[in-house]
């Protein structure tokens, strides 16, 4: 069968490996092979692979739209009972997800040329922008569980690895550790899910695990268990609360990595957990905890987006929000509507967080209230924060409006609590945007804003292209077929999104803006914004419990280690040796006292042994 | 006789070291030992061309009548089980030697000892008469407590001592046991035959297998009976720890499984909800610990308490898969505490310190130790489980099945994984991330570390290659041995 | 195997306030007279010079050439393009450009002294606005740009004079530090007060010279920098320059945390101490440290001696890269002794008492800055 597919059908393994290839190529360089020339060649190649794996799929995406959907499956590893293959399930929706991952790379790839221009080490960071590709790219193609988890902890060591690239700053340092500390407790938990559902129905293939689910042969609470294992990875990624520490701390790493992490990663998780969905509906407490996760997310990320003063915190924050929406969309079993809003999510995430990272480049500045004054000056990035911003709120007719459209739609013959969900997101969204544009790009330029060019070109290109892709994003999502009835809402729904995002933007314009960023003097207001500021002190919470709790049952242990166990050996030691001595005998009365403890043990063993048995 | 050569190369060649006229530098010993010990490992792979990967029986039996009197008969065997430890002890004993630069002190008896542990340990691996194990599994303490001992840190003399008494209490118990099944039975037939405990009652069989049990709980080790093993390693050089976590402690895991478990599957059935109990104690017991420490050395030793668990979950679980699982871990074990305890060495023999409070910043390029930090990264991702490398392999493998028979300890097990990747994160970012700065209050310019030359990174280069190769080609490995596992499994593979 | 014992280094003895204005008004070096310093500073400047000639003729080029260009593509090919060149130039056998940008945009962002004042000027806008209407005849696209976004084409200009000016500064200072090595190789200089003397002289025999930038666009001739604009060069470019690259610098991404909960970076830019003075050498060539590029176009002009050299301090060639930081660090510190002896109110063997205190107020102030320095660079390491 597989022999009948056409070629770029046939090589789609090769797919991922385009990235993990990049990684390899750059290595030389980033192990000091070339003393004499810079890094760069090791850039041109991974952008050179990704751009062949972009080609790839868009063919694979062709051939798929005209002759199906079709998969592939290599064996791996068969031990056992245990049968573990690398398969790929080339389906319009995991290809047009691989799109969206392939391009946005090459997209921040010749943008990170740019932005890293005077980075010394960009081998190294080349090689984790491949190595990150790769396993996002398997992730949305795999068609295995095991697989998914397989390249979700790969993505969780390259998130790391990027995060720490600059590790000798002292805050990366920690935020490294903590990023990856928080996604590898939603990891170990998805594996304790993947193990479970491996042991107890002996496939790993989603079609496989869909039939054994369907037969519904699990207790309620293991189901649930289960459930709840399978939801932790996908919460992690997707930075849901209270996950979703990590992707504040992210932050810290290089900016074209926080536009992959901000866009794409989020949706690796979100797809995964659309294709763990059907095995998550034999667990109605699982579903529960899924929309509770959401709405919390949805709000609160979009709260604490509203306190951050750090411009690139207030869009990773935002993303947290939007992929909460996402997870209530698949919580309610509506997965056009939540891949709809994962790709309008994505290209304009991806343009906010190219726009701000231009924003860094020219200001040398993070700090909204230092910033200011620069919309006149730089178009490019004006243009795409204005371009993502619109595409990202329901912005009539881009794609965040469309997707939220139908949101709505959907939603208002579900449950209307939720719907209002959306809108109260959307809104607080486009206020979260309209407060950021107002400090940065309007008013009077401050001191660090008072000189600023806009960006070089190869900053500058990628933005206009994505900008130039949010803006025809309507038509792209009108041509997938799988898509079609996208703009069979009705007026009032259309309705309710403009005005709740015009809403936002009202208040967003009319707020006053407090440049000196201080604390509010009405006690009740400055408890509030403490609260949101500090991101509802979820870092403080898990310092107190988690980390204090594990901190202190290994200091119990080691103090046992020392006191009890050491103690006890000690004291059998004096013992046996009736010495009080004995650990510091010489050398060469060691090994009498060797045999004579072998001898005495033994007839000792050997008397209780006849004891025993008589 | 390719079995026997396996002995007989590493004690011809320690003769010969013994012998060798003149006075050899310590350099040229080290230059011989490698030869010899190459040769070794060559030829324990050369196993793999005559050893038939579907048999579960043994194969390539050498046997001789010995001291036959008191059931002391010469008999070599290799199965599944024990040929990937064989090949595992040639790679490490290589890697020791080669790492064992400038012994200054008595550079002769080091290396003749280090063959002698080679030879010893492929001796238990391949012995099929308990006496003969018993035999090998002694012959490799004496050497390992004298390299403690004499070629140890500053505080060697203690962890030496305390080295010896509880491994010799672990011998002890191993001989009794085997002299008591002798006693029970009555018969001094020490051939290796399952069917013995066949033949006696069950408070027997649990008294002998508790003997077992601790013996080897001592070796691998298992909590209570661990806290020789971080002491050992903080006195022991880096080659010596090499061996000790990569080899030495995978008798004891071995012991675990062909003995206590294939002389007595009715008690070990039995007993086995206690010993996945005591497996995720020992795991989480060592994971904690290990959080709690500051010296790099230590940590990495109480990580191997914590990763030997896993064997014993496995084990008594006995299904076909775990102990696949417990075997792919003793490599993958070796093979990563092979590229830690190596790395720890370069960043002490450089620093002059394992101290977590005082090493920031070694990844710097040029100053620091990019390569070591590098590597460093890739032992501690390994054996955190990170998937790709061999780590995740051999735990997924056991969690998976131990899983349906003990879920608890198998889903605490799990946790304890994800503790590694605590410890292991504060090793790294601690010593490796950061200004680089190596005596606290310098100003001007940390002292100069030290250059690190590439071919003293090649055995850790290689080792990290190896858990590359076998987290991402699994097969290699479990092709060998499944025949085997399945062989020794106690349970049916299809439980559900 | 023994490792190494573990023992504090001790801190030396740093030269303390009143030390630096003695060493200032006596004519003394700042930086310790020693053979191993000359070494350095005599080669590490050569190889700076070398780089910085590149430098210059780079941007002078950017600047005649690739005004309100909007994909500057082949800026770097300022000495023609073909296919080989542009090979090796992928290949990243070259010299790193971005580098020379990256202080531009230290110099441009901080915008202090005469230069940064002119391009606030309605000289300078009415300039501005002759070019953006030359150019908008035959560029549709800039004329759309220039109405939706009317401060981003005069904010380029400002940018790309910049680029000139510090092209026109580092020609002074390449031939200066180039000059320099020929006299040290003929032996005319032999210590490191000869070098700040070297130095000191150049800067102020350029002292007066000029600044101007004249652009031609469709035929036409714009004067971006007119002579009546009275720019000069020490007064307008070098001391901006040192404030900006030497002085305040840019926080690295590789050390310091953009995040603005961290508070890590003040607010007031001219707090700022991440300049070359204030560096820290270590950390050279790891990840988030721009002038890295600076010190792999240094190590590819690296004089033979300096090289030997290296080879028998530090980690040898292992760690050229961080000791051609230190060394480098040292010679700016020559550079800033030279421009702080260049700028003295009075000659230094002045009797009247006015002047003697004019002379020590000025040392005063810039001794204050140098206390924050890394003044370690000025010891001789024992």
């Amino acid at each position: 069968m597989t022999s009948e597919l056409p070629l770029p059908i046939q090589t789609a393994w090769l797919i991922p490996l385009y990235g993990f290839a990049g990684m390899l190529v750059s290595l030389p360089w980033a192990c000091g092979a070339f003393r004499r020339d810079a890094h760069r060649p090791a850039a041109y190649l991974n952008i050179l692979l990704t751009l062949v794996a972009f080609a790839h799929g868009s063919l694979i995406l062709q051939q798929v739209i005209q002759f199906g959907p079709a998969d592939l499956s290599f064996p791996w590893l068969n031990v056992a009972d245990l049968e573990l293959n690398i398969s790929f399930s080339l389906s319009l929706t995991n290809l047009v997800a691989l799109e969206l991952i392939t391009g946005l790379s090459l997209l921040s790839q010749v943008y990170s040329l740019g932005y890293m221009d005077k980075e010394w080490a960009l081998a190294r960071f080349f090689a984790l922008l491949g190595f990150f590709e790769g396993a996002m790219s398997g992730v949305v193609l795999s068609d295995s569980l095991f697989q998914s988890y397989f390249l979700l902890e790969m993505l969780t060591l390259s998130t790391y690895l990027l995060v720490g690239f600059w590790y000798a700053q002292p805050l990366v340092v920690t935020a490294a550790r903590d990023a990856f500390l928080t996604k590898r407790v939603g990891d170990v938990l998805l594996l304790m899910g993947v193990v479970a559902l491996c042991a107890y129905s002996g496939v790993m293939g989603f079609n496989d695990l869909y039939a054994w689910a369907a037969q519904d042969s699990l207790s309620p609470l293991a189901a649930t268990l289960l459930s709840l294992g399978l939801i932790a990875g996908p919460t992690g990624k997707c930075a849901q609360f209270p996950m979703h520490l990590w992707l504040d701390e992210a932050m810290e790493g290089p900016n074209p990595a926080s536009i992959l992490r901000n866009s794409v990663v989020v949706t690796c998780g979100a797809i995964v957990l659309l294709k763990v969905m059907p095995i998550l509906q034999l667990s109605p407490i699982a579903i529960g905890v899924m929309l509770v996760i959401g709405s919390i997310s949805a709000i609160g990320g979009s709260l604490v987006a509203l306190a951050q003063v750090d411009i690139k915190r207030t869009l990773s924050y935002s993303t947290t929000a939007q992929l909460g929406l996402v997870f209530i969309a698949i919580a309610l079993q509506i997965p056009v509507l939540a891949l709809l809003l994962l790709f309008t999510h994505a290209v304009s995430k991806a343009l906010l967080s190219m726009s701000i990272g231009g924003v860094i480049a020219s200001t040398n500045c993070q700090d909204i209230t230092e910033l200011g004054g620069l919309g006149s000056r730089m178009p490019a990035t004006t243009t795409a924060f204005l371009v993502g911003g619109a595409g990202l709120v329901g912005f009539l007719p881009l794609g965040g409006f469309l997707a939220l459209a139908q949101s709505i739609e959907l939603l208002s013959v579900r449950s209307v609590p939720y719907m209002a969900i959306f809108l109260l997101t959307n809104a607080l969204t486009a206020l979260g945007l309209v407060r950021v544009f107002r400090h940065v790009f309007m008013g009077s330029s401050l001191i660090k804003s008072r000189r600023a060019a806009e960006v070089n070109w190869q900053m500058a290109l990628p933005m206009v292209a994505l900008s130039v892709i949010v803006l025809i994003t309507p038509l792209m999502l009108l041509r997938l077929e799988s898509l079609e009835g996208l703009l069979a809402f009705p007026l009032w729904a259309a309705a309710l999104v403009v005005s709740s995002g015009l809403v936002g933007l009202v208040v967003g314009a009319l707020l006053p803006l407090s440049k000196a960023w201080s604390r509010s003097l009405n006690p009740l207001l400055r408890w509030w914004q403490d609260l949101l500021a500090y991101d509802f002190y979820t870092e403080r919470f898990y310092r107190l419990t988690i980390v204090n709790v594990v901190a202190s049952f290994s200091r119990l242990a080691y103090w046992f280690d020392r006191k009890v166990v050491d103690g006890l050996l000690n004291g059998v030691a004096r013992f046996s040796l009736s010495s009080a001595d004995s650990l510091k005998l010489s050398v060469s009365g060691q090994s009498q006292s060797y045999v004579l403890t072998v001898l005495v043990a033994i007839v000792l063993f050997l008397t209780s042994v006849s004891w025993f048995l008589t | 006789m390719l079995l026997s050569l396996l002995l007989l190369i590493p004690l011809l060649g320690a003769l010969g070291l013994v012998l060798w006229p003149g006075a050899p530098s310590s350099e040229r010993l080290r230059e011989i030992s490698i030869v010899v010990l190459a040769v070794q490992t060559v030829a324990s792979f050369a196993l793999l061309l005559p050893f038939d990967a579907a048999d579960s029986a043994l194969q390539l039996v050498e046997q001789a009548r010995w001291v036959h009197v008191i059931g002391l008969d010469y008999a070599l065997a290799v199965d599944g089980l024990s040929l990937p430890l064989v090949l595992m002890n040639g790679v490490l004993c290589l890697v020791a030697a080669i790492a064992s630069r400038k012994i200054e002190n008595r550079p002769r008896i080091y290396f003749a000892l280090l063959l002698v542990i080679s030879a010893a340990v492929n001796g238990a691996f391949l012995a099929q008469n308990l006496l003969l194990f018993f035999l090998f599994y002694e012959l490799e303490l004496i050497p390992l407590w004298m390299l403690i001992a004499i070629w140890g840190g500053a505080n060697r003399s203690y962890a030496a001592t305390k080295f010896l008494i509880v491994t010799a209490v672990s011998g002890v118990l191993i001989l009794a046991a085997f002299l008591g099944l002798a006693f029970v039975t009555g018969s001094i037939d020490f051939s290796l035959r399952p069917v013995l405990a066949g033949e006696m009652g069950m408070t027997a069989q649990f008294v002998l297998m508790g003997a077992l049990l601790i013996g080897f709980g001592i070796k691998i080790p298992l909590f209570p009976f661990h806290t020789w093993l971080p002491d050992a390693h903080t006195e022991a050089s880096t080659p010596v720890s090499v061996l000790l976590a990569g080899v030495l402690l995978k008798l004891g895991t071995y012991g675990l499984l062909r003995f206590c478990m294939g002389l007595f599957p009715d008690a070990w059935q039995l007993a086995s909800p206690w010993l996945a109990a005591w497996a995720a104690i020992s795991v989480l017991y060592g994971s904690l610990a290990a959080i709690a420490q500051t010296d790099m050395k230590r940590m990495v030793a109480y990580s191997s308490v914590g990763h030997m668990g896993y064997v014993l979950l496995a084990a008594a679980a006995a299904t076909p898969l775990g102990l696949m699982g417990a075997l792919f871990q003793m490599v993958s074990h070796a093979l990563i505490s092979g590229v830690l305890f190596l790395m720890v060495g370069v960043v002490y023999v450089r620093t002059g310190t394992r101290d977590l409070n005082v090493l920031r910043g070694l990844l710097n390029p040029q100053r620091g130790l990019p390569l070591t930090g590098s590597l460093m990264i890739v032992g501690v991702m390994a054996s955190a489980g990170l998937p790709g490398m061999a780590g995740f392999i051999s735990e997924f493998l056991i969690f998976r099945g131990t899983l349906q028979p003990f879920p608890i300890a198998t889903l605490l097990s799990m946790v304890g994984s994800g503790l590694t990747a605590v410890y292991f994160l504060l090793l790294v970012n601690r010593a490796f991330f950061g200004r680089l700065a190596i005596a606290p209050g310098e100003v001007v310019n940390p002292r100069i570390l030290d250059r690190v030359a590439l071919r003293e990174q090649v055995p850790a280069i290689a080792l990290s290659l190896g858990v590359l190769v076998l987290g991402l080609a699994p097969w290699l490995l479990s092709d060998l041995s499944e025949a085997a596992t399945t062989g020794l499994s106690l349970i049916n593979g299809d439980l559900s | 195997m023994t490792p190494i014992s573990a023992s504090p280094v001790r801190p030396p003895v740093l030269p303390d306030q009143e030390e630096l204005i003695r060493r200032l008004l006596s004519d003394t070096p700042l930086l310790a007279d020693t053979r191993d310093h000359l070494v350095q500073v005599v080669n590490v400047l050569e190889s700076y010079g070398l780089v910085l000639d590149a430098y210059s003729k780079n941007l002078v080029d950017q600047g005649e050439k690739q005004m309100l260009n909007p994909f500057p593509v082949l800026r770097f090919f300022h000495e023609g393009f073909n296919p080989k060149r542009l090979w090796t130039h992928l290949m990243g056998d070259r010299i790193n450009f971005e580098y020379a940008e990256y202080c531009q945009k230290a110099m441009f962002w901080h915008g202090t002294g005469g230069l940064d004042a002119y391009l606030d000027s309605p000289e300078f806008a009415a300039a501005c606005q002759q070019i953006i209407k030359r150019k908008s005849a035959r560029d549709p696209l800039l004329a759309l740009n220039n109405r939706l976004y009317p401060d981003f084409a005069p904010e380029a200009i400002r940018s790309l004079t910049t680029i000139y000016c510090l092209g026109l500064f580092w020609r002074v200072m390449s031939d200066i530090f180039v000059d320099l090595a020929r006299r040290y190789g003929i032996k005319e200089v032999t210590c490191i007060k000869d070098v700040v003397h070297h130095i000191r002289d150049g800067l102020v025999a350029a002292a007066g010279s000029p600044i101007e930038y004249k652009v031609t666009i469709g035929g036409e001739e714009i004067w971006v920098l007119p002579p009546e604009a009275g720019l000069t060069f020490l007064m307008d470019v070098a001391v901006p320059y040192v404030e900006a690259v030497f002085f305040r610098g840019m926080p690295f991404l590789g050390t310091v945390s953009y995040n603005a909960q961290a508070r890590q970076i003040s607010p007031d830019i001219s707090d700022f101490k991440y300049g070359a003075l204030y560096a820290d050498p270590i950390p050279s060539m790891g990840a988030g440290i721009p002038p890295s590029l600076c010190m792999q176009d240094m190590y590819r002009h690296l004089p033979e001696e300096l090289s030997l050299w290296y080879d028998e301090n530090g980690r040898g060639q292992t760690d050229v890269h961080v000791q051609i930081c230190i060394s480098f660090q040292k010679s700016m510190f020559c550079v800033t002794n030279a421009a702080i002896a260049g700028t003295m109110p009075h000659p230094l063997d002045a009797e009247d008492p006015e002047q003697k205190a004019a002379n020590r107020a000025y040392a005063e102030s810039w001794s204050g800055r140098l206390m924050g320095c890394q003044r370690g660079a000025l010891l001789a390491p024992d």
